[in-house]
């Protein structure tokens, strides 16, 4: 009986909480004309808003920036985060303890400090609308390197020692056995970086002045402002930036939560 | 020192970048923030030395102060509020349920959405006249005018958004924290002849105030860096006059810095963003403070 109260009052909560995306999805499948009816589910579904963002207003375009963007982000933030966290982890070595607080007071930094002079260094290397501006100043990812650099330190040290007894090289020891020993922080730390940057709309929007490097929540912002009353075509440029998020996130959750929960707590 | 010199050659990347992007930028703004832009031309060429002007500047501008006092109302209603939700949410959750996991990802699947993208989706919702939330609401018989475009609702519309967007985050901290309490606790409060109220009063609450207070920390740092969640919904607006002057209702620092920055007034921009470092180390000392005399 009491139960039943808890199990009502969470669906109806969670009901509520995804009630935007489920309207913005019913919406993406609306004729414009019918985007304002109250009805749920499309008198009229079509496909026509997706094939229009992606055909007339290069949001198809977009889509891939996002992608390669976000994709190259995580890999080499990853990777650099997964190098150095190697040496915090398992190597004595001059400055140790005084880089490792240094990379973590950065992280008492508001993002907004960093991102005039940011824009201003990107601007003066002559980076404007490039890959490059939107990936490679935040290659450094602290969050990454704490989370891998205490994940490391609990592997034994016996490994290393074995392999090295073999005649491993460093990079070896660190591509063989540190690497897929720590496979699952490093999963979390790719998709925590892939969803930042597929996520990173401010920085994307003052980094890009020409249309071809729109990512999709920049085209989505220009687009709004262009065209007000386009609400089916809004949505279904939203759709586009937020279902494949989404999907990635229902298939990796456990790596998704445990990465944020372990991160906030710890740092 | 050979394995110093091995380990800095791993490290390298990560450095570099560091120092580039995150070490410099630290000193770097603060030199912008002692220049302004003269020449619009030449932007970073043509900056002039001004000095503590910009700082001086924004000690007397309303708008600044204006923007301060909205962020610190967006915090007192919206770090409350996501705090209650999250943490009903997870005591309820808490228990033996069926399908818990999967409330569990629903309620979480919005914290890792775009913030902006997000802020669209509510916006449209919340639009008048015909938006669906708006025309529900006037169905039940809530005369309401447009949402985001009066002073009185847009910010707290703008909160109802964000914490139901953000709470599954608060709620899996809050479920994480909850499953390292022993069960004697619990026991002993039973023995006592506690329900389940008292259990939660005098067993749970107790026992995550450092929780708490961290969330309350966050929050406030949270907000101060709030910027898309408006740029979305409302730009600022609308307009609101307060004695003889005319102020924007949801103008947060976050989104003051970004206009100044915008109109290229990267100088003061800087300034503004320094300020905010300070407030931002102000409320983490305050937060280990608080902690460490807990612990005494």
């Amino acid at each position: 009986m009491k139960k039943g109260i808890l199990y009502i009052l969470l669906t109806v909560f969670t009901f509520i909480v995804l009630f935007p995306f489920l309207w913005m999805l019913s919406t993406s499948f609306k004729p414009n004309p019918e985007a304002l009816s109250l009805r749920f589910f499309p008198k009229h579904p079509t496909l026509e808003n997706f094939k229009r963002i992606i055909r007339d207003y290069s949001f198809g375009r977009y889509f891939i920036n996002s992608l390669i963007v976000a994709t190259s982000a995580a890999f080499f933030a990853t990777l650099f985060a997964s190098l150095a966290s190697y040496v915090f982890a398992k190597k004595e070595f001059l400055g140790k303890r005084v880089l490792f607080s240094l990379f973590l007071s950065s992280m008492m930094v508001p993002g907004l400090m960093f991102m005039i002079p940011q824009f201003a260094i990107v601007y003066r290397f002559g980076w404007m609308n490039t890959y490059r501006a939107m990936v490679v100043p935040h290659l450094a990812n602290v969050f990454g390197l704490f989370l891998l650099t205490q994940y490391m330190k609990t592997l034994p040290d016996s490994l290393i020692e074995a392999a090295r007894i073999d005649g491993a090289s460093e990079f070896q020891i660190f591509l063989k056995i540190i690497l897929p020993l720590s496979a699952p922080v490093i999963a979390t730390v790719f998709l925590l970086t892939f969803q930042f940057h597929w996520n990173n709309f401010l920085w994307q929007l003052i980094v890009t002045t020409s249309e071809k490097m729109y990512t999709v929540p920049v085209g989505l912002a220009m687009f709004r402002s262009a065209h007000e009353e386009l609400y089916s075509l809004k949505m279904a440029a939203s759709t586009l930036s937020i279902v494949p998020i989404a999907i990635i996130f229902l298939f990796t959750q456990r790596y998704f939560i445990e990465g944020l929960t372990r991160g906030a707590i710890k740092g | 020192m050979k394995d110093t010199l091995t380990s800095y050659l791993f490290l390298l990347p990560f450095l570099l970048i560091f120092l580039v992007f995150l070490a410099f930028p630290v000193f770097y703004a603060f030199y912008l923030s002692m220049h302004e832009v003269r020449d619009l031309t030449d932007v970073f060429g043509g900056m002039e030395w001004v000095g503590f002007k910009n700082y001086l500047k924004l000690m007397r501008d309303a708008r600044f102060w204006w923007s301060f006092l909205i962020t610190l109302y967006y915090a007192a209603l919206s770090i409350p509020l996501g705090i209650l939700v999250s943490f009903t949410l997870a005591v309820i959750l808490n228990q033996p349920l069926k399908f818990r996991n999967a409330y569990r990802s629903a309620i979480f699947l919005p914290y890792i959405l775009d913030v902006f993208v997000v802020g669209i989706v509510w916006t449209f919702l919340y639009s008048y006249p015909y938006g669906v939330i708006t025309r529900l609401l006037m169905k039940i018989g809530i005369k309401i005018p447009g949402l985001l475009s009066t002073p009185g609702t847009a910010l707290p519309s703008v909160v109802v958004a964000m914490v139901l967007k953000n709470c599954g985050f608060g709620m899996v901290l809050f479920l994480a924290s909850l499953q390292n309490i022993p069960r004697s606790l619990y026991e002993a409060c039973e023995v006592d002849g506690g329900g389940a109220w008292e259990k939660v009063r005098f067993v749970t609450i107790p026992l995550l105030k450092p929780l708490f207070l961290f969330m309350v920390i966050i929050g406030i740092i949270g907000a101060f860096s709030a910027f898309a969640e408006f740029y979305a919904m409302t730009g600022g607006g609308p307009a609101v006059i307060v004695g003889n002057k005319t102020f924007l209702s949801t103008e947060v620092t976050g989104l003051y810095l970004y206009r100044n920055f915008e109109q290229l007034k990267l100088g003061y921009a800087a300034s503004i963003s320094y300020t905010l470092l300070f407030i931002n180390l102000a409320f983490s000392y305050l937060a280990s403070l608080s902690m460490r005399r807990r612990f005494v």
